[in-house]
């Protein structure tokens, strides 16, 4: 059949059809292995929750409970993991998801900024809610050898049993150029050579999601310490059976 | 149009296939796909993911550019050819995301940037729109699996050299580094990407010195 496929006709009917074939294509495709990329997803949350607590081989369902705090450190209706697909758009509603395991220690979740897109994270407390247990980071395109190496198992094997209180005062951890020093080993952690914009943003990180959850933390270490209501001795009695 | 039909695995054929491993090279030859070459090979793993990723897109873009090829109209062939590279962009992740998360992961953003890798479209344009497709799936492969060569050369020496391991496994004994009272400390130079140029040229020089035809005079 004689066509000419320059024509104006032409180029416009088979763009048209090209576009539709191909949207239809990736449609498909997209809405089909969804299911798989969101449960893929909300397991990999779970075990980064579980591993941070460093609690790799319990069951999530039966370890972990989470709920929603807001801004006073309430708790509010709405369920905690699926807020974590979307974790700045909840910390600017000003809703904190928190996890918390059977053994009295919590796990906050955390968000920021590092050098080519977000950095993440879950910290683990212990109940005394100073005490660091462990911490898991990620990130989306952080430099591979740099940034990204705070996303290693050694990197993070620093913060265990680093503090985020001085005092009355929430300072985080913040993670140092040229190392850790002496007189603040407290609140300090090695940064990494060459990725010291990465290092800047999980320190801002850090510090910014926790106090979110200032009041939380407050009203558990005053519980800890007080135990004013019987409510709360019993609380404090079973996370002592529980250690 | 009275050919004779050719065996799957002629030598021409796979001449298309191998052609591009050493004389052929897109990465040390003809200079193309060196931006991710920079990109990602900081680390082997990284690396290998990456390679293959493209030898699937480089391959099945040159067949359905092959299979398509006397209907597209020459006018907006460059549309239609960025159109059928995203698309298989777009799918590759979508699957890598499906069915092998943690690899998924690794690669981040480098699965996208597949997209403007120069060889697939240099491949497309140059080859898979003037060939039938069973050639231009095998110079898609090759040329796509030539790249990967180049990258797991430069990855192994950076990694080797920057990191002191390969695949994430430590190589250089712990004793041997200053920290620990040794001689011996990991090259920062290798973790930038400089160094993956640099690399690149001493490959080139070597490739050049054994295929003196490819000097220029």
């Amino acid at each position: 059949m004689a066509m000419n496929k320059n024509s104006n006709l032409y180029i416009v009917v088979y763009s048209t059809i090209m576009v539709v074939v191909v949207a239809t294509l990736l449609a498909v495709a997209a809405l089909s292995l969804q299911s798989r990329q969101q449960a893929n997803m909300l397991g990999e949350k779970k075990q980064a929750i579980l591993s941070s607590l460093g609690a790799s081989t319990e069951n999530y369902d039966e370890f972990v409970t989470s709920k929603v705090l807001n801004v006073e450190g309430a708790e509010v209706e709405g369920d905690a993991l699926d807020l974590l697909f979307d974790l700045k758009g909840a910390f600017e509603n000003g809703t904190y998801p928190i996890f918390e395991a059977k053994n009295g220690r919590v796990v906050i979740p955390v968000y920021g900024s590092g050098l080519w897109g977000p950095v993440w994270g879950y910290l683990a407390l212990e109940p005394d809610m100073n005490t660091v247990v462990g911490i898991v980071l990620d990130h989306a395109g952080e430099t591979p050898g740099l940034g990204a190496e705070i996303a290693t198992p050694k990197h993070q094997a620093q913060y265990v049993g680093k503090t985020i209180f001085e005092g009355e005062e929430l300072v985080a951890i913040t993670l140092k150029k040229g190392g850790a020093t002496e007189a603040n080993i407290q609140h300090e952690v090695d940064a990494i050579s060459g990725g010291t914009k990465t290092c800047d943003g999980v320190s801002a990180m850090l510090l910014n999601s926790l106090t979110n959850y200032l009041p939380y933390l407050k009203a558990h270490i005053a519980s800890a310490t007080e135990c004013a209501c019987e409510e709360c001795a019993e609380e404090t009695l079973s996370n002592v059976n529980m250690e | 149009m009275s050919k004779e039909k050719e065996s799957l695995f002629s030598a021409k054929n796979m001449k298309y296939l191998t052609g591009p491993f050493g004389a052929n090279n897109p990465v040390i030859v003809q200079i193309l796909g060196i931006c991710s070459a920079l990109a990602v090979t900081v680390q082997l793993k990284p690396a290998i993911v990456m390679a293959l990723s493209v030898t699937a897109v480089t391959a099945f873009a040159n067949l359905v550019m092959s299979l398509l090829r006397n209907g597209i109209p020459s006018r907006i062939r460059i549309i239609v050819q960025l159109v059928v590279i995203a698309a298989l962009v777009i799918l590759v992740d979508q699957v890598l995301k499906a069915f092998v998360y943690d690899v998924s992961k690794q690669l981040s953003v480098y699965v996208g940037l597949i997209i403007t890798n120069c060889i697939v479209m240099g491949r497309v344009e140059a080859f898979a729109l003037g060939n039938k497709p069973w050639p231009a799936f095998l110079d898609g492969l090759g040329n796509g699996l030539g790249y990967g060569l180049i990258l797991v050369i430069v990855a192994f020496f950076r990694e080797l050299f920057g990191s002191g391991s390969l695949f994430g496994i430590r190589l250089i004994p712990e004793s041997w580094y200053i920290a620990e009272g040794g001689f011996y400390s990991n090259t920062g130079l290798m973790l930038f990407p400089p160094m993956a140029l640099i690399i690149v040229g001493c490959i080139i020089w070597v490739h050049r010195t054994k295929n003196k035809d490819l000097q220029e005079k």
